[in-house]
């Protein structure tokens, strides 16, 4: 029986009690199920009233029973449309003085009737708690990094002389479903030889020779929540010098990262890092995008390790550490794990 | 190039045919949608368009790509509803609209308070009838699924794990030139039938039992929608087969009923009261008969209770009864159909 995640709910009703409502509204499609899992399909099914005493929702009449039987402490309530009718109703009920919705996410046929109820408007206040992520969702997320180490490993026997990009796309794919993952969540990036220079290569039907490097860039999504990973590997014989030679310093910059990186640093300073130290050994030009980005439910959320963002990066958000070097048209290289933050520092997923 | 900008042109066609002036898309899938183009997140892009022009308002990192795969749209940087209004003062349109149940409320109130008025699932309603095009690569997306089947029934095996077979039936699909799925494959083994909306889980088929797949693939982006309950193994039991005939008839009729000028609602009933008077129970069939289908999986029209909109020629849509004992048995059976102007062709069966 699925059961929500408490700490999730405790978490909203502080920032509740903070904002001086007693009563938040929320419908965005990762927002619900953030807080209710796999429970709804698709997109605008239910309307979610999160109170310091209880959650109301308010669902397509195919959720009703489902969601009643599994979930004891939620109260539903069908409706197949004008959801908003039945919430604004609900919240006079349960006696809320104080309600207010997303004004961010809610939609302005929707937005229209909640403030002329008398809510209030307050953006995406579940954005704000999404990125600081509970223990459970730190240990689903580390089941999805395990899925991807294994693959990283299962690939190996099938990088041969002769394969596309595409195959092992195909396979890399294929693996990650047959452990528990239910899709990807950004299109895997398979690059051989010179394509790998380019860091959003679209993988297609290159096939792989003997002395040429390999980047792999992919992810999966288990129990709702993002992996992704980024490996390179040279293929056949002795790596050429210069390859060799920014792999290490790709490497090396993102293990300063996770060396280095504190609580409370801003996802500037973290950047700069891994920025400083290539710059330091000559490619700093070459290190053509952000160190990292946030992940959880979607692939790239808030917690940007990057030079614009002036935001702290604070315990249990989670992110990811990716430095890359690309020497056009000749080769690339990349290396990524994702990690979240402890007192102590990064602490890699899985 | 211009070629892939079909959809946009076949919505400028339909602007012009319903008198709007302009019309605000800031959505992203209705952005993706339109422009031929994938951003990744809301708030990327925002288009205007007009019955002769596209404004693209986009993320500047857009920029280069766009001018390369775009040419049909004129580009701005910069996504703000500041800028877009900005541009309907420039063009001097007297009206402009956006759908308010598609546009989030700070956007919307900025666009009300700027003139712009609202025309609800105006674009939803745009997509209802299918182009000759979207029909061929709908019918071809039906019928790689339904031949898919064919082979899935040869290759499903006792002892196989709901994952394992939803991953061979898409590997099917995949080598019959699907290119993607059109939403995430049920498979439900047992008394997993039960649950409308199952997550494939690791639990093992069984000899004599019900298996119900419900699923779909695309081609050129566009859906199919199929979905089949059959017993594995030699001998269904009594209640199986009299639910499974129960809901297959109660497919014919609507098959037999479905033309053009019926509502939703009339169809629906065609269904929904057959059922109830067979089983004697109002909460076994618990969603609606069907739902349009097209670039997205749920689109115009609605085959639903209450539903007013009438069946006109060239909508694509499903049918799809079920009867659902809960923690027990579950069959629903699923077809794509095109009504055409003399006749409903049933695109997933041969």
């Amino acid at each position: 029986m699925p059961k929500l995640d408490a700490a999730k709910l405790v978490a909203v009703r502080k920032l509740l009690k903070k904002n001086q409502v007693d009563g938040y509204i929320i419908s965005d499609f990762l927002d619900t199920k953030y807080i209710m899992g796999n429970a709804f399909i698709v997109p605008d099914e239910a309307t979610l009233l999160i109170h310091q005493k209880g959650l109301y929702i308010v669902a397509r009449t195919l959720y009703q029973a489902p969601i009643a039987a599994a979930y004891p402490e939620v109260k539903i309530e069908g409706a197949d449309e004008h959801r908003e009718v039945k919430i604004i109703a609900a919240a006079k009920k349960l006696g809320l003085k104080k309600v207010a919705f997303d004004s961010e996410k809610e939609f302005y046929s929707k937005g229209k009737a909640y403030v002329k109820a008398g809510f209030k408007e307050i953006p995406s206040l579940i954005g704000q708690i999404r990125v600081v992520k509970t223990d459970t969702e730190i240990k689903t997320m580390a089941t999805a990094a395990k899925i991807l180490y294994k693959a990283v490993k299962h690939i190996e026997k099938f990088l041969k002389v002769g394969v596309s990009e595409m195959e092992i796309c195909q396979e890399l794919e294929s693996f990650c479903k047959l452990q528990g993952s239910t899709g990807v969540p950004f299109e895997t990036i398979v690059a051989f030889g010179p394509n790998t220079g380019n860091p959003h290569h679209s993988t297609g039907n290159t096939k792989l020779k003997k002395n040429m490097p390999i980047t792999m860039d992919f992810g999966c999504i288990y129990k709702n929540y993002a992996g992704d990973i980024t490996r390179n590997i040279w293929f056949g014989g002795k790596p050429d010098a210069e390859y060799a030679k920014i792999h290490r310093i790709v490497k090396a910059a993102h293990d300063a990262v996770v060396e280095k990186a504190r609580p409370g640093m801003t996802g500037k300073q973290i950047d700069a890092i891994a920025r400083d130290y290539i710059t330091k050994a000559g490619y700093g030009e070459y290190f053509t995008h952000r160190t990292g980005h946030g992940i959880g439910l979607q692939d790239h959320e808030a917690a940007d390790i990057s030079q614009i963002n002036n935001g702290k990066i604070l315990e249990n958000y989670c992110f990811s550490v990716e430095p890359g070097i690309y020497l056009n048209n000749k080769f690339g290289a990349r290396f990524e794990d994702c990690f979240y933050m402890t007192k102590n520092g990064p602490k890699r997923l899985g | 190039m211009n070629c892939k900008s079909d959809k946009l042109k076949n919505f400028q066609k339909y602007l012009k045919a319903q008198k709007t002036a302009a019309f605000v898309v800031t959505d992203l899938e209705s952005v993706n949608f339109l422009s031929d183009f994938e951003f990744l997140y809301e708030g990327d892009a925002s288009l205007l368009i007009t019955p002769n022009k596209a404004f693209c308002f986009a993320k500047q990192m857009y920029l280069g790509d766009l001018a390369r795969h775009t040419p049909y749209l004129t580009l701005i940087e910069n996504n703000t509803i500041i800028n877009i209004v900005g541009k309907l003062k420039d063009l001097k349109i007297k009206q402009a609209f956006f759908d308010p149940t598609k546009m989030d409320y700070i956007n919307g109130n900025l666009l009300h308070s700027a003139g712009v008025k609202e025309k609800p699932a105006f674009l939803l309603n745009a997509r209802e009838i299918k182009t000759p095009d979207e029909i061929k690569k709908i019918s071809k997306a039906c019928k790689i699924s339904s031949a898919a089947y064919d082979i899935f029934r040869k290759k499903i095996k006792t002892g196989m794990t709901e994952i394992q077979a939803a991953k061979m039936l898409e590997d099917i699909m995949a080598s019959l030139g699907g290119v993607g799925l059109a939403f995430d494959t049920i498979m439900a083994f047992g008394e997993n039938g039960a649950n409308p909306h199952h997550r494939n889980t690791n639990r093992k088929l069984k000899a004599e039992e019900p298996v119900l797949l419900d699923y779909g693939c695309k081609v050129g982006g566009y859906c199919s929608d199929i979905t089949r309950t059959f017993w594995h193994g030699k001998k269904p039991t009594a209640e199986f087969t009299k639910v499974f005939n129960m809901v297959k008839t109660a497919h014919d009729l609507a098959i037999k009923a479905a033309r053009i000028g019926i509502s939703g609602g009339a169809l629906d009933a065609v269904c929904r009261d057959y059922l109830e008077e067979q089983t004697g129970r109002t909460d076994l069939f618990i969603h609606s008969t069907g739902h349009g289908l097209g670039w997205f999986i749920h689109e115009m029209p609605r085959i639903a209770k209450g539903e007013k909109g009438k069946l006109q020629a060239d909508m694509t849509f499903t049918i799809e009864p079920g009867l659902y004992y809960q923690g027990r048995l579950g069959i629903r059976y699923e077809n794509s159909v095109h009504l055409t102007k003399n006749s409903l062709k049933i695109l997933t069966k041969k």
